[in-house]
């Protein structure tokens, strides 16, 4: 068995031997276990064993990188070898740096051990409650596995996160169908660590694919007007995570092209809006327990009643552009607080607008300028919804639509990772034939 | 070089009739500059084995990140109880598949792996240049990507492989401000098949490709917003290729058709204008090699063309060995694997819309008042052939002329009613093979086309 804390020690030591002023290693044993449906019939089980290595070494302000999956000591030789050529091809920079020490910590967390014929019992459950209750769902893909990951974090500054963690994954693509007719394409899923209750049962499951049986009749969208656009929370996520990386991350706040870089403390929503990275908010099932600099998480609001509170910046970003460090960097992890009203309530306040469950518009321009397809959506007329729409595109610009924010639903959907409510916004276009 | 396998066939696989075996070795260099700052300088390598057992119409996968002739026997045992378990849940009593034709194909040549620096050097070298010529941009980032497969395959049943997929790009990106302040990006790509040291030689062999970007953005800044509503337009070669693959393609991947797709009523029918055909290309294509060549696929069927679209009616579907038996076709080698520990699934290679016999001045001449469309930053498509592109990069067309640039915008439609009103289709293929298409692996595509003359729904704003 593969003693991953001596290992990482024996890396970091080879590394320093080789000329490193600092260094990390993140090591890691994984196993998959994942059961496939392809066309509403299962097909294929399939289990992983794979490790993970990924060395960084610093010398005089240069940095290298090098990732492999194998412990073999002839393969190490060459991967820190290849580090170290890594870092002799950089140029210095003074911003570059790793956490400073923190200890030592011992982390078990979700389920890392699988109990496979029951999982198998469970996605068997949910495959016939699918086509029982939604009976014109055909089922293009369901993958539904476990993962475990034994992990180690290691450096030179005395930092050693030993983590034990794992959890079920249920991830679903179908459509509906009627004839001929069917509706757009669809997918949802979840992690959970939560095998007793039926997973039809656990996150929004139930809800898309009902909906989705409602999309095979369509009408298109006649002209355009603006409108106030509801997003459903993985549509929300996709958008605000567009966002982020737009605005708040890396290479857009170093290059300058963020329309955030200047708005530190400043307003960028509605005042009714907040938005938080919380990898340890309790509906999260693996957490983001550290930074790729190796500093423990904590949750923390990016943007509060309206206020940019923070960049994601790491230890180098924060250095680059002069900004704090952030308290994680798991953009992936998004809380929003539930609003007062229901989704039927939020509705009832809406003259013209659409329900979006998808949005087909790849990643906006640098700028927020968004455009795309509104895809499994439903018209909203005078507080109700009303038809399925086809072929109806909505555009507007991220950093407008923070500020025109309505309201959120007071029901929220918990996916493993993220906790978001259905959330309004105004002022979007919306246009068709 | 990965080693190949010393057991082969009935000692390896010890009766289990329906079984493969593969080694691969992925690589990938990474390096990203960011306006001169190295914000990525990472290089990246797995390697190990798989094997996939077919029991009653499942199968049974399993693997490791080994890559010893010792752990062959523990992936194939392994591959085995799982397709036992699953068999003996869901019993659903298929008959064994048809095997394919048997035989070898190995490349021999292993491509060049140079050392990190030569990127980072060479990246640098262009940006000296970018930094001295183009003043007007807000920002620059430079990235090179390289990757490669490199699989040896032993089957039970059809055509053993060893073969390597090379390949390796920079991404010049560059973004300036309007007259109001308002950043526009434009991205260019330059690579292909092959490794960093075949490809790229010299610095100033891509000055020029800095020079037409440089001038195109300049451009785009000073361009306007396109009018909403369907408009004639020229759609460019990379727009066509994202449209044979994104919009048509994925429609007609047979798992797609099982699995809903707008396909599956439509073989025999007609569902583009008589002007269209499209096939996936295997390896090589209009003469040349195709821009990814693939010659065995990883189920160990030697790979053909696929023939897709015929004269505007749809012939043909993307197989692997199961969904070829039950649709009565022949596989053609489409089932690819990404890493070690993916299993075969129907994907793309080269992927084309054929050229006709317009030239693209006439085109441009026939259209009085519409666009040409050059350049995409993004596409996506369902299985109902709904599609949506960004479009980066595109002219006025009035009068028969080309006119201002456009900003950013976006185009949709349906692909089977889009492709019904091509009316014109020119005589160069332009190819594209430097993005990831995916679909639950990541998988290399070439996708490529002619100009097309059709109509299409423009986007707002």
């Amino acid at each position: 068995m593969t003693d991953l804390k001596t290992l990482a020690a024996e890396c970091l030591a080879k590394l320093k031997e080789a000329g490193a002023d600092a260094a990390q290693a993140r090591l890691s044993l994984s196993e998959t276990r994942e059961f496939n449906v392809d066309g509403g019939e299962f097909s294929l089980f399939r289990t992983i064993f794979n490790r993970s290595m990924t060395l960084t070494a610093f010398r005089e302000n240069k940095t290298g990188s090098v990732t492999l999956n194998s412990f073999e000591p002839a393969d190490i030789e060459r991967a820190v070898s290849d580090c170290m050529a890594g870092v002799e091809s950089d140029k210095p920079d003074p911003a570059r740096g790793i956490a400073e020490n923190q200890g030592e910590r011992e982390l078990t967390y979700g389920a890392p051990e699988p109990d496979a014929e029951k999982f198998f019992a469970r996605t068997r459950e949910l495959k016939e409650e699918i086509e029982k209750r939604y009976p014109t769902i055909i089922m293009e893909q369901m993958i539904n596995s476990h993962d475990k990951t034994e992990s180690v974090y290691a450096d030179t500054n005395g930092n050693l996160f030993h983590l034990l963690y794992g959890s079920y994954g249920v991830m679903l693509m179908f459509s509906a169908h009627r004839g001929d007719k069917s509706s757009s394409f669809m997918g949802c899923g979840y992690a959970t660590v939560d095998l007793d209750t039926p997973l039809i049962e656990q996150g929004d499951v139930a809800r898309v694919l009902a909906d989705t049986e409602k999309q095979i009749d369509t009408v298109p969208v006649t002209g355009s007007f603006v409108g106030t656009v509801v997003l459903a929370p993985d549509c929300l996520s996709d958008l605000l995570g567009c966002a982020i990386d737009s605005f708040a991350t890396g290479a857009a706040l170093i290059d300058g092209t963020s329309v955030w870089r200047d708005k530190l403390g400043k307003e960028v929503a509605s005042p009714d809006f907040t938005l938080s990275l919380a990898p340890h908010d309790p509906a999260v099932v693996l957490p983001q327990q550290f930074t790729g600099d190796g500093y423990l998480t904590e949750d923390f609001d990016l943007i509060k009643d309206g206020v940019l509170e923070s960049f994601v910046a790491g230890v180098y970003v924060s250095n680059k552009v002069g900004c704090p460090r952030s308290k994680n960097t798991a953009t992936g992890w998004l809380v929003m607080p539930a609003g007062e009203k229901t989704l039927d309530e939020l509705i009832a306040g809406i003259d013209d607008g659409l329900l979006v469950y998808r949005f087909s518009g790849g990643h906006p321009a640098g700028n927020g300028d968004f455009s795309g397809v509104a895809k499994n959506s439903f018209r909203i007329k005078d507080g109700k919804i009303a038809d399925a729409v086809s072929e109806t595109m909505i555009s507007g610009n991220l950093a407008e639509m923070l500020f025109h924010f309505v309201g959120a639903s007071s029901e929220r959907v918990k996916n493993g990772y993220s906790v978001l409510p259905f959330a309004a916004f105004s002022g979007i276009t919306v246009s068709g034939k | 070089m990965l080693h190949e396998f010393t057991v082969r066939g009935r000692d390896l696989f010890a009766g289990e009739p329906d079984a493969e075996v593969r080694r691969q070795r992925n690589t990938r260099r990474s390096i990203a500059l960011v306006q001169g700052d190295l914000l990525t300088n990472e290089r990246a390598e797995t390697a190990g084995l798989s094997a996939r057992v077919w029991r009653g119409g499942v199968a049974g996968f399993a693997s490791i990140a080994d890559t010893s002739e010792e752990s062959v026997r523990r992936v194939l045992d392994e591959a085995k109880k799982n397709a036992a378990f699953l068999d003996g849940q869901v019993a659903l009593g298929k008959p064994a598949l048809p095997k394919a034709p048997s035989g070898a194909f190995r490349m021999t040549r292993e491509p060049g792996d140079p050392e990190q620096k030569a990127y980072v050097d060479f990246a640098r070298a262009v940006d000296e240049y970018v930094v001295a010529n183009c003043p007007k941009l807000v920002s620059r980032r430079l990235m090179f990507r390289a990757d490669c497969m490199e699989k040896v395959l032993t089957v039970s049943g059809g055509t053993d492989a060893h073969t390597y997929l090379p390949r390796c790009y920079l991404y010049l990106i560059f973004s300036t401000e309007t007259s109001e302040g308002v950043p526009v990006e434009l991205v260019s790509v330059v690579g292909g098949y092959g490794s960093f040291d075949v490809l790229f030689r010299d610095p100033k062999d891509l000055f020029p490709e800095v020079d037409l970007l440089y001038g195109k953005l300049l451009a785009k800044a000073e361009g306007v917003r396109p009018a909403p509503g369907l408009k004639t337009c020229i759609l460019g070669g990379e727009l066509t290729g994202m449209l044979a693959h994104e919009a048509v393609g994925h429609t007609v991947e047979a798992d797609l058709v099982l699995g809903g797709s707008v396909a599956g009523p439509m073989l025999g029918k007609v569902v583009a204008s008589p002007l269209v055909s499209l096939t996936d290309y295997a390896h090589s294509a209009f003469g040349k090699s195709a821009p990814l060549p693939v010659y065995v696929d990883d189920e160990g069927t030697p790979a053909v063309d696929a023939e897709i679209i015929r004269d505007g009616i749809l012939v043909g579907y993307m197989n692997n060995r199961d969904t070829a038996c039950r649709f009565g076709m022949k596989p053609q080698g489409n089932a690819r694997a990404y890493d070690f520990s993916d299993e075969p699934l129907i994907r793309m290679r080269n992927t084309a819309i054929l050229p006709g016999k317009s030239r693209l001045s006439d085109m441009i001449a026939s259209v009085e008042d519409g666009y040409y469309l050059t350049d995409t930053r993004n596409g996506q498509a369902d299985t109902t052939g709904e599609f949506m592109f960004g479009i980066s990069m595109g002219y006025e067309i009035k009068n028969g002329k080309l006119g201002r640039a456009l900003l950013d915008t976006t185009i949709s439609g349906v692909a089977f009613e889009m492709l019904k009103t091509v009316d014109m289709v020119s005589d160069t293929v332009t190819w594209n093979s430097s993005g990831f298409c995916g679909k639950k692996q990541p998988m290399p595509v070439g996708l490529g086309g002619p100009e097309l003359r059709c109509t299409l729904m423009m986007g707002g704003r």
